[in-house]
């Protein structure tokens, strides 16, 4: 004979798996999207990247002196098409409208300023862009090239040789490995993403399981069979816990095939990072993280779902929850914020740093059995509650 | 056999719910159960207060009462759902408040709001009843076959709940009440809301289980299910019991001033009127 948590925790599997929703956020959402938007973002990013570096900047050169030389000296630049022009007044709008990628204005006094050693005024007009500004700086690179001829000629003609005005040369080696880098870097986000899915895969069958359950009126005929109080709230809670676990577990996976099949559009030096940090010791710490807070995330969803009159009321009641658990995700995101004994008890932040400093390879061992610590007594509590908020008849029946 | 003795239970009442009554005034006959004797402001409302009576095997017992009068908290504390504040409750010889567990495993309990789990089949729904029950994979089948059988849903029994007619899932919901075969078998207003072909399969069970010689409860407010089914009644009004005893019994003492017998309807709404203070 089965216990009966057993036989509500078989019950309630099968028919949360019977759910198109709960499918949905559960495993094709994280299985799918998220290897897809990784891909698809980088793909993009890259592409216009490209595009921006690649492309032949429309350049206009308005000298108003025309002795500065510097129409030329960008003529010999790869990548600009230069054009004179003489109507300063109507270069700001061909710049807004894009005719023009960019122009130089020079103005009057130039070349007097220039010969008297005082810096002379040179107007850059660009238009910033969502292709990460790549044609201004294109462009500076370009007029910081014509700048450094002039700063070598005028030092010649005091009979200076350009380079006794770099004493050193300075040669940088950073050791950071492309893993810890990586970690630094884009540690934070995967947890980020990791806890999200963890609360949003438990989140309709922990609706479905207690809220749902009161609206269809099942409730009180599971109440009334010899299944005791605590023996339902644990086959219940067990689906919600494993629901959430598989989501972060499914987004792992997804991640994991689509880095190890070397998706298209994932810079190389990245992806080596990632397959170094995706390694089994690796993935089995991260998510031995998401365990515990994977049966919080259930006690807490849960507790929150029976208390609700309604399948309705509960996704409102829920919903605004997801602010609290994505708000100490996200600071872990900011720099400077690190795993230390204070945030190593902080829930759902502790998980995300710990995450970020596994990814890294520089956890503390210290630090991560506080957050181990604090995460199991964060869970025991939770299972705790939820097993009395089952007993409480103001909650079961309220109406 | 059921044996309900001086049975009581109030509910805490939210300070909203407290200005809703005050603004209605004192409670309307029968809608809303009285404030708790001795409760300070009326911090809680009595539901149950001391009722007592007993079931018999192989008979049918009708709760009757007007909506609010407390039927539903007597049931749900006799199923165990609800934890009374005083009293005793004994279910086939099992103390319900000492051993609950053990108590519902002689019980079967069935509301006029039961629902089925839709994306279960009929079978399901009725498997994992039996499961919880403890009921083992031969007696599972030899009952699963009867019940179906009986009660024509055998061709339905793999159809997710959600394909089936309202009949059909009431029917199914029967089958997953008795499917471990209780001792006692309680009703909550059952047939209120179903069609005549649901209504009549719930009537024909009650009739079922007082030939197969179990206990049977059931609510109601509907007179013509009492006088069909009942061998004894209980007329129930703001956690009371107002009068008790076999149909034919309480019939016979409705007599009229002039010595006229009255209709069980007419017996009820004297007893309510006398209850509330109300001259007729």
């Amino acid at each position: 004979m089965s216990s009966p948590a057993w036989v509500v925790f078989r019950k309630e599997l099968r028919d949360t798996l019977r759910d198109r929703r709960t499918l949905v956020a559960m495993v094709v959402v994280p299985l799918l999207l998220f290897p897809l938007l990784m891909v698809g973002m980088a793909k993009f990013s890259q592409s216009r990247a490209a595009e921006a570096r690649d492309k032949t900047l429309a350049v206009a050169v308005a000298d108003t002196e025309a002795s500065s030389g510097l129409a030329e000296f960008l003529r010999q630049e790869p990548g600009l098409e230069i054009s004179e022009v003489q109507d300063v007044t109507a270069l700001p709008e061909r710049v807004r409208t894009e005719e023009l990628d960019a122009a130089i204005v020079i103005p009057a006094g130039y070349g007097a300023l220039l010969a008297s050693y005082y810096p002379a005024p040179l107007q850059l007009l660009h238009k910033s862009s969502d292709d990460f500004d790549i044609p201004r700086t294109r462009l500076e690179q370009a007029l910081g090239r014509f700048e450094q001829k002039l700063l070598d000629e005028r030092l010649r003609s005091f009979g200076v040789e350009p380079r006794v005005l770099d004493p050193l040369d300075i040669q940088r080696t950073d050791v950071v490995s492309s893993r810890e880098l990586f970690g630094k870097l884009l540690g934070g986000l995967l947890p980020y993403m990791f806890i999200i899915f963890c609360f949003t895969g438990g989140m309709y069958p922990a609706i479905d399981l207690a809220a749902g359950e009161k609206e269809r009126g099942t409730l009180e005929t599971l109440l009334s069979s010899p299944a005791s109080r605590l023996q339902i709230a644990l086959g219940k809670f067990a689906v919600v816990t494993l629901t959430g676990f598989t989501s972060a577990l499914l987004a792992t996976v997804g991640m994991y095939v689509s880095v190890a099949q070397g998706v298209e559009g994932i810079p190389p030096a990245v992806l080596s990072a990632i397959q170094s940090v995706l390694a089994p010791g690796t993935i089995a710490l991260v998510l031995a993280l998401l365990l515990p807070l994977s049966v919080f995330f259930a006690a807490a969803l849960l507790m929150l779902s029976l208390y609700a009159r309604s399948y309705k009321e509960a996704m409102s009641v829920i919903s605004p929850l997801m602010i609290v658990v994505v708000v100490p995700a996200a600071i872990a995101l900011a720099p400077g914020v690190r795993l230390g004994l204070v945030t190593a008890v902080v829930p759902v932040l502790n998980v995300s740093l710990a995450t970020r400093e596994i990814i890294a390879g520089t956890a503390d061992p210290l630090h991560l059995a506080l957050v181990f610590a604090s995460l199991l007594l964060l869970a025991a509590g939770g299972m705790a509650a939820c097993a009395r908020w089952f007993s409480r008849e103001d909650i079961v029946f309220r109406s | 056999m059921i044996e309900v003795v001086d049975l009581t239970k109030s509910f805490p009442i939210s300070r909203q719910q407290r200005r809703e009554l005050a603004a209605a005034g004192s409670p309307a006959p029968g809608n809303t159960p009285a404030p708790a004797p001795g409760a300070a402001n009326a911090s809680s409302l009595q539901a149950v207060a001391g009722a007592s009576f007993r079931c018999s095997p192989g008979r049918v017992f009708a709760l009757l009462g007007p909506n609010g009068a407390g039927k539903t908290t007597v049931l749900r504390m006799i199923a165990t759902l609800l934890r009374p504040d005083g009293g005793r409750i004994s279910i086939a010889g099992v103390d319900a408040l000492a051993d609950p567990v053990a108590a519902r495993r002689k019980l079967g309990f069935l509301t006029g709001s039961t629902k089925l789990y839709e994306r279960l089949t009929a079978e399901e729904n009725v498997r994992y009843a039996a499961d919880l029950h403890g009921v083992g994979a031969a007696d599972y089948k030899r009952r699963r076959d009867a019940l179906f059988g009986a009660l024509g849903i055998d061709a339905y029994a793999g159809r997710r709940a959600a394909q089936l007619s309202t009949g059909m899932k009431q029917k199914v919901a029967i089958a997953r009440t008795i499917i471990h075969d209780p001792e006692v078998v309680v009703f909550d207003e059952a047939t209120s809301g179903l069609d005549v072909i649901a209504a009549r399969a719930i009537i024909q069970l009650i009739q079922n289980c007082r030939t197969q010689g179990k206990t049977v409860l059931f609510s109601t407010h509907i007179m013509s299910e009492v006088t069909m089914l009942a061998d004894d009644l209980a007329v129930f009004h703001r956690g009371r019991v107002l009068a008790m005893g076999g149909l034919e019994e309480v019939l016979a003492r409705a007599v009229d001033e002039r010595g006229q017998r009255r209709t069980l309807e007419d017996e009820f709404v004297r007893l309510i009127d006398a209850a509330e203070g109300v001259r007729t």
